[in-house]
């Protein structure tokens, strides 16, 4: 078992150190013909907001060689719905599940993780950060989720604000943090008049596995010393993706919309790392070994 | 249920100014349905059929296409038939008379209906004759109404609209009517922004008609085909709905502001 709140009095332990990450994979269920929900960690929510949101109008996807943009706004039918149609799911499922929450502000945050706490199944929440948060901000809502629920409470933190949020977070009492939300880009687009002549943009959340390098610099500055947990996301696309992040010190991977093309990925990612992990009492040598030899490299 | 499925490339032709390419499938996407393929881009393309028989199905994409440079025999990894795609019996029969409306670039997927009902009439709207495909493409059993914005053939469109008609040339829209008024059903293939003014037009002509009499399909980008990513919601009167799972064949009424 790998203990996802280890400073949490309920704690969070998952068996396999792989989920899918918030935004890819709705409510639990979508994917069931073709992923194998038992071999899972968990699973990571869309985003949940207290009220409902609706879509962001205009185009939504922007695809250029092997990246995409994404910019949905978040549509959210709200706590309340998402309880209604997915609570019965949840309970069902083989795995703990995560409800990823949209932070607004702190009074929704707190209402929303003290809703969830009563909810069967679920076993952690996940806080999504804005950006333009200031670190004050950011406790805040961390303040509201952790003391107004009893969930343990794990914040994603903006790829643009690993440097500076990551730390005082996990100071700040988060149980674990994930890195990395994705970063913001802008791409042009196809349309416009006359054959693409008048270019136009659309910017939003950025995808692809160039990302992954981005996500082992910050898991090669911070896994490790943040003292807690660390969950790793952003351009994983292989078992020996996966791999690399738990040699750098990740806890667990997160698997990002690159699973849209190959939903099996988490499968496959599963049982690599089941397989992979060593034998109990060789465990600390060889991750301890490895993380030298990257130390060394790095 | 979302399937994986191995397809087999068999025939790619340029059809222009399209490409017209060959699957074979085991569980091929009826009309208004489709597949998600992974053709080698970071998240997977939609493909609709434009023909479906037994053994799989044709599509259409555009000149250019990376799919175009693969090689016959190459296998395509697909997720699917996914969606809901049109449905000919919703009122419980297969109708004696059907009207499929589409624009010229959407024309393709609507093909698999051309033999749907005893009787079928086809409106193709284009901006110009020279964007009309030619007549022999169309079955002699299609009643053929053809409309364009320029009014070099046919009736002079936009097929919705009753704007003021240049003398010798015969405004679309009364035809349309007498069509609406004729059809047991409709299906639709074009721009989503006309399907307000589309389904205005319907329930001006049938007041009330039956759910799903008219329908159309809302091809809109969608990377994931299980409901999960959000990008391919549309609004329509019931609220905000998911292409990929709720249709991408609608109600058109579902349209109506
Ligand atoms: S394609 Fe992802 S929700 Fe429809």
């Amino acid at each position: 078992m790998i203990e996802l709140a280890p400073n949490h009095k309920y704690g969070l332990p998952i068996a396999v150190p792989v989920m899918p990450a918030s935004g890819t994979f709705g409510y639990g269920e979508a994917y069931h013909d073709l992923v194998d929900l038992s071999l899972l960690g968990a699973i990571v929510t869309n985003p949940v907001s207290l009220r409902p949101r609706r879509a962001a109008h205009g185009q939504r996807i922007g695809v250029r060689a092997d990246h995409f943009v994404v910019h949905t706004g978040w549509p959210s039918p709200g706590l309340h719905r998402v309880i209604r149609e997915a609570g019965p799911v949840w309970r069902r499922l083989p795995v703990p599940v995560i409800v990823h929450l949209l932070a607004a502000r702190p009074v929704d945050v707190g209402r929303a993780a003290a809703h969830l706490s009563g909810v069967r199944g679920v076993r952690g929440l996940e806080l999504g950060l804005t950006e333009d948060l200031s670190f004050a901000e950011a406790r805040d809502l961390l303040a509201a989720a952790a003391e107004e629920g009893d969930l343990p409470v794990i914040v994603k933190v903006p790829f643009s604000r690993v440097d500076d949020l990551a730390p005082r977070l996990a100071q700040a009492g988060a149980d674990a943090i994930t890195l990395m939300s994705p970063p913001r880009a802008v791409l042009p687009v196809a349309g416009g008049e006359a054959g693409g002549q008048v270019a136009r943009f659309m910017r939003g959340r950025l995808y692809g596995v160039a990302l992954f390098p981005l996500l082992l610099n910050a898991l090669s500055r911070w896994a490790g010393k943040l003292g807690v947990p660390v969950i790793a996301c952003g351009g994983i696309a292989s078992p020996e993706d996966a791999l690399a992040c738990l040699t750098l010190g990740a806890a667990v991977v997160q698997i990002d919309a690159l699973l849209w093309r190959v939903p099996w990925l988490l499968n496959s990612v599963a049982r690599a790392l089941v397989q992979s992990q060593p034998q109990p009492d060789t465990e600390q040598d060889d991750v301890s070994a490895d993380q030298g030899a990257m130390e060394a490299n790095l | 249920m979302a399937r994986r499925q191995t397809a087999t490339l068999r025939t790619l032709r340029p059809v222009p100014p399209v490409w017209e390419i060959r699957l074979d499938l085991e569980y091929a996407p009826g009309a208004g349905s489709y597949v998600l393929a992974d053709l080698g881009g970071p998240v997977r393309e939609p493909l609709f059929p434009s023909v479906v028989d037994d053994t799989g199905f044709c599509t259409i994409v555009p000149r250019g296409h990376a799919v175009t440079r693969y090689l016959p025999g190459t296998p395509i990894d697909v997720i699917g038939p996914l969606g809901q795609g049109f449905r000919l019996s919703a009122a419980g029969y297969v109708p004696d008379r059907l009207l499929l409306i589409a624009e010229v670039d959407e024309l393709p997927w609507l093909q698999p209906l051309y033999q749907a009902a005893p009787s079928v009439a086809l409106v193709v709207e284009a901006t110009t004759r020279g964007r009309l495909p030619p007549p022999a493409r169309f079955p002699p059993t299609l009643e053929l109404t053809l409309v364009t914005r320029d009014g070099s053939t046919g009736y002079l469109g936009p097929l919705e609209s009753d704007g003021p008609t240049p003398v010798g040339i015969e405004c679309a829209l009364p035809r349309v009517r007498e069509l609406v008024a004729w059809a047991e059903c409709i299906c639709i293939a074009g721009d989503m922004a006309r399907y307000p003014a589309l389904a205005r037009l319907v329930q001006e002509v049938r007041f009330r008609p039956q759910t799903d009499f008219a329908q159309a399909l809302v091809r809109v980008p969608m990377p994931c085909g299980v409901g999960v990513c959000d990008i391919c919601r549309v609004t329509t009167r019931h609220g905000e709905r998911r292409a990929c799972v709720d249709g991408p064949v609608f109600d058109l009424m579902d349209f109506l502001e």
